[in-house]
């Protein structure tokens, strides 16, 4: 071989041979780059304000009066809309100023609105507060500690840097102290402003759409959702884990105790096949979500009607599948079984079954990844569960920074779970081409050890010992 | 304007199902009372006495499952739950598709919380026509819009309703599948704020007193169980004083938007929207007049509404969607 055997040094062979495999090391490194480099895109988009960012990420709240959409800190406007809202905030000032001059300075609305309305403006303080250290993230309703931030900025005694406060914000701050000092130089819940203060002109920096956030935000949010404990009727993370785990093996397991024994009988019996196959055939052309509120009417709430709906949905493929299968079994294998005087019992038992044991479990595989495709719409109907209820919350109320670790965790349990089956599969198996390639891997090694010390004491013990799984037809 | 049929098509299955459900779950008097409510926000409020376990305090059992609005309604029409929040129009439409109820408890009238929202360009109802809204066909919010269509004297029928459930009507305007949407807070909110100048061309502050939010219950399990129910509402009043006491707000907006996964800051402003009945307010709601200033008169419209607009054929006895009884003796009580 010309190409191959130029060079024993790795780096003399082409990267681009025309169907020529890379070497394990290169094979590595572009495994590795297949997963950095959607990560390095999606970290280029969110830390490089100039490749996208076409939104405002709110610093300080936008809350007119008058305007039931309240945009709080963290909360992302469009970069056409901001000066909308900044512009309205400043003429709303401009007229509470005309106010506190005229005959009527509470601008003819009560004097408890007025005083909810100076909370809440001394409040919008609070996030930039917070993101500065000067205040805990569980004190954006400690009054009293922001009035005194407010004083303190006022005054000049408080430098906040992280984000900064705008010039006409600091100038803000300045005046309502004014209004507030005259009242109280400190936070006095009987005595409050009753004088309508200014609010903060919405502040903010530039950013992403809110369904693109940073991966920071995401590891930041993941942590958050999988640290935070029950609280009252709403489960934790690790229960919500185990709630849809349950749901789609609960539905996979049911399918398969009875579709793999259907689906070995129409695949070994022709008179079951003609029987069963037709109808299951049609049947799985009906959606299983289209089933949704049969089910709920028939299981009611809970649980039941969502592992009914994965049940539906993986039963009539699985027994297609896997009469499919146990058809494809080698026929010489049954001929000579028959020859050696086997019956009807003893071809099914010694001689199907062992048969397609193997390419049953591959089938079986493949059908628990399609029971996940359930998964979602499963929990959506009836009472809302799982990991589904907090994705469509948190989804619905774009928190979307919520939503991916949730979509992420998905996804690994389904690659684990399959990639341990793959593993298993060799354990399982290990007479299979698939299988003896397995054993040579060092974590099955590792997993085989054990039980090939157990079988070999007994074979020593008890020499023997018929090994039945490699000559499945001896009766 | 057509109107399909899909709605009360679903009712008619819940009712199906219901023939071959009521067998099952009995309503014992040992159960606790099941109660479904959503995300309305006079309903959350029930929120407050559940945290504060007002309920076991006042020595009744009660379930309250959440849902979203219709399939609230679709659950109590299979029977699976002995009462659900729902509008007095609503009501009615549950009753002649699926199964009656009695509503016995007003939370309150909607006040600009239920609103049409247009996008950008689309300034009220009359910019509307040859244009598409998306809403939920039947209940509560198409009601609304065709209460605008006729206070603005517009011929809708150059409009096409898109049927879109309540809680996917801001995706579905930002989407700009539709050109405007009808929804209730928070979702009426939440489209507000993702499409950028969007804003409310029609609410129920308009029509004050068109939409009753009240507490109905099954007839079986209201005569079976009529004190506990009684306690229920006693409960009700609990809350109400609650949140009517400004120096509760905070604590009230926490619990409130924890429910609804918002922020505290973002909800305060439905408040004014969902106006609370309070004691002294409710009591002439109760009393038989037309108008909207009764639920009974508010009850009556919402009928010859659904029948004009053939969500069902024929005109209901309205009155018997009623019994103010438990409330006016909870109120006696508390007066003296």
């Amino acid at each position: 071989m010309r190409f191959s055997h130029r060079g024993t040094k790795d780096s003399r062979e082409p990267w681009f041979g025309v169907r020529r495999d890379l070497s394990a090391k290169r094979s590595s490194i572009l495994s590795l780059v297949s997963f950095a480099l959607p990560l390095a895109i999606w970290a280029g988009v969110s830390y490089l304000p100039f490749l996208w960012h076409p939104d405002i990420r709110l610093q300080i709240s936008a809350d007119r009066e008058d305007v039931a959409t309240v945009y709080i800190a963290g909360d992302r406007v469009s970069k056409g809309f901001f000066p909308q809202i900044t512009s309205a905030v400043r003429d709303q000032n401009a007229s509470i100023e005309a106010q506190w001059k005229s005959d009527d300075p509470l601008g003819g609305s009560t004097e408890s609105a007025v005083r909810r309305s100076n909370k809440k403006i001394l409040r919008h303080l609070a996030p930039v507060l917070i993101s500065n250290g000067v205040i805990d993230e569980g004190q954006s309703k400690d009054d009293a500690a922001i009035y005194r931030a407010w004083k303190d900025i006022a005054e000049g005694t408080l430098d906040l840097d992280s984000p900064e406060l705008a010039g006409e914000n600091i100038t803000i701050v300045q005046q309502n102290w004014k209004s507030m000092r005259s009242v109280s130089e400190t936070y006095d819940s009987d005595n409050s402003i009753s004088r309508p203060l200014l609010s903060l002109i919405p502040q903010g920096k530039s950013a992403n759409p809110d369904y693109l956030p940073s991966p920071d935000q995401v590891v930041a949010a993941g942590v958050k959702i999988f640290t935070q404990p029950p609280e009252g009727d709403r489960p934790s993370m690790l229960q919500r884990v185990g709630h849809s785990m349950r749901i789609v093996f609960g539905g996979f397991f049911l399918a398969a105790l009875i579709g793999v024994p259907v689906g070995v009988l129409c695949g070994t019996y022709s008179f079951f096949s003609k029987l069963v196959e037709p109808f299951t055939d049609f049947f799985r052309y009906m959606p299983a979500p289209t089933f949704s509120t049969l089910l709920v009417a028939i299981f009611l709430a809970n649980d039941a009607p969502k592992i009914a709906l994965v049940f539906v949905g993986t039963f009539f493929q699985l027994v297609l599948v896997v009469s499919n299968t146990t058809r494809r079994l080698d026929l010489p294998l049954l001929e000579a079984a028959q020859t050696l005087g086997a019956n009807q019992m003893q071809l099914l038992m010694r001689v199907v079954i062992p048969g397609i044991l193997p390419n049953l479990y591959n089938d079986l595989r493949i059908l628990l990844g399609w029971a996940w495709t359930w998964l979602v719409i499963a929990e959506l109907i009836g009472v809302k569960s799982g990991l589904t209820e907090f994705i469509e919350t948190q989804g619905r109320f774009r928190n979307f920074d919520m939503v991916y670790p949730v979509i992420i965790l998905i996804g690994l349990i389904g690659f684990f779970t399959d990639q341990i089956l793959a593993l298993l599969r060799g354990v399982v198996f290990p007479y299979t081409d698939e299988g003896s390639a397995a054993s040579a891997n060092p974590v099955i090694k590792a997993l085989l050890f054990l039980p090939r010390w157990f079988k070999d004491a007994a074979e020593q013990r008890l020499p023997h010992l018929p090994d039945k799984s490699t000559h499945p037809t001896r009766a | 304007m057509k109107i399909q049929k899909s709605g009360i098509l679903r009712h008619l299955l819940a009712l199906v199902a219901a023939g071959v459900v009521t067998t099952a779950p009995g309503g014992l008097n040992a159960e606790p009372l099941k109660i479904a409510y959503s995300d309305w926000p006079g309903w959350v409020a029930w929120e407050i006495g559940i945290k504060k376990d007002w309920f076991k305090e006042e020595g009744v059992e009660v379930e309250f499952a959440w849902y979203d609005y219709v399939a609230s309604m679709d659950a109590y029409a299979a029977g699976q739950i002995d009462a659900v929040s729902m509008t007095n129009g609503d009501a009615l439409v549950t009753g002649a598709t699926g199964k009656p109820s009695v509503g016995i408890l007003i939370n309150d009238y909607s006040n600009g919380n239920d609103m049409v929202v247009g996008k950008p360009g689309v300034e009220s109802l009359k910019d509307l026509a040859g244009k598409k809204i998306g809403l939920e066909e039947g209940f509560v919010t198409h009601l609304l819009f065709l209460k605008g269509l006729e206070m603005n004297k517009i011929d809708g029928s150059s409009i096409t309703i898109v049927n879109t459930p309540t809680n996917e009507t801001p995706q579905v305007l930002s989407s700009g599948a539709v050109d405007a949407i009808a929804a209730w807070q928070p979702n009426s909110g939440e489209a507000l704020k993702l499409v950028s100048g969007s804003k409310p061309i029609f609410t129920s502050a308009d029509a004050p007193g068109l939409i009753y939010d009240v507490l109905y219950v099954d007839p079986e399990s209201l005569e079976k169980n009529r004190d506990a129910w009684k306690k229920v509402v006693k409960v009700w009043y609990k809350i109400v004083a609650f949140l009517k006491d400004e120096d509760n707000l905070d604590e009230a907006l926490e619990i409130l938007a924890s429910r609804v996964s918002i922020s505290p800051e973002e909800y305060e402003p439905f408040l004014a929207g969902t106006y609370i009945l309070t004691p002294e307010e409710v009591k002439p709601i109760w009393e038989k007049a037309d108008g909207l200033g009764s639920i009974y008169g508010s009850s009556v419209i919402s009928d010859e509404f659904n029948v004009k607009y053939e969500v069902y054929e024929k005109p209901l006895d309205t009155e018997k969607y009623l019994d103010p009884s438990l409330t006016l003796e909870v109120l006696a009580e508390m007066e003296k």
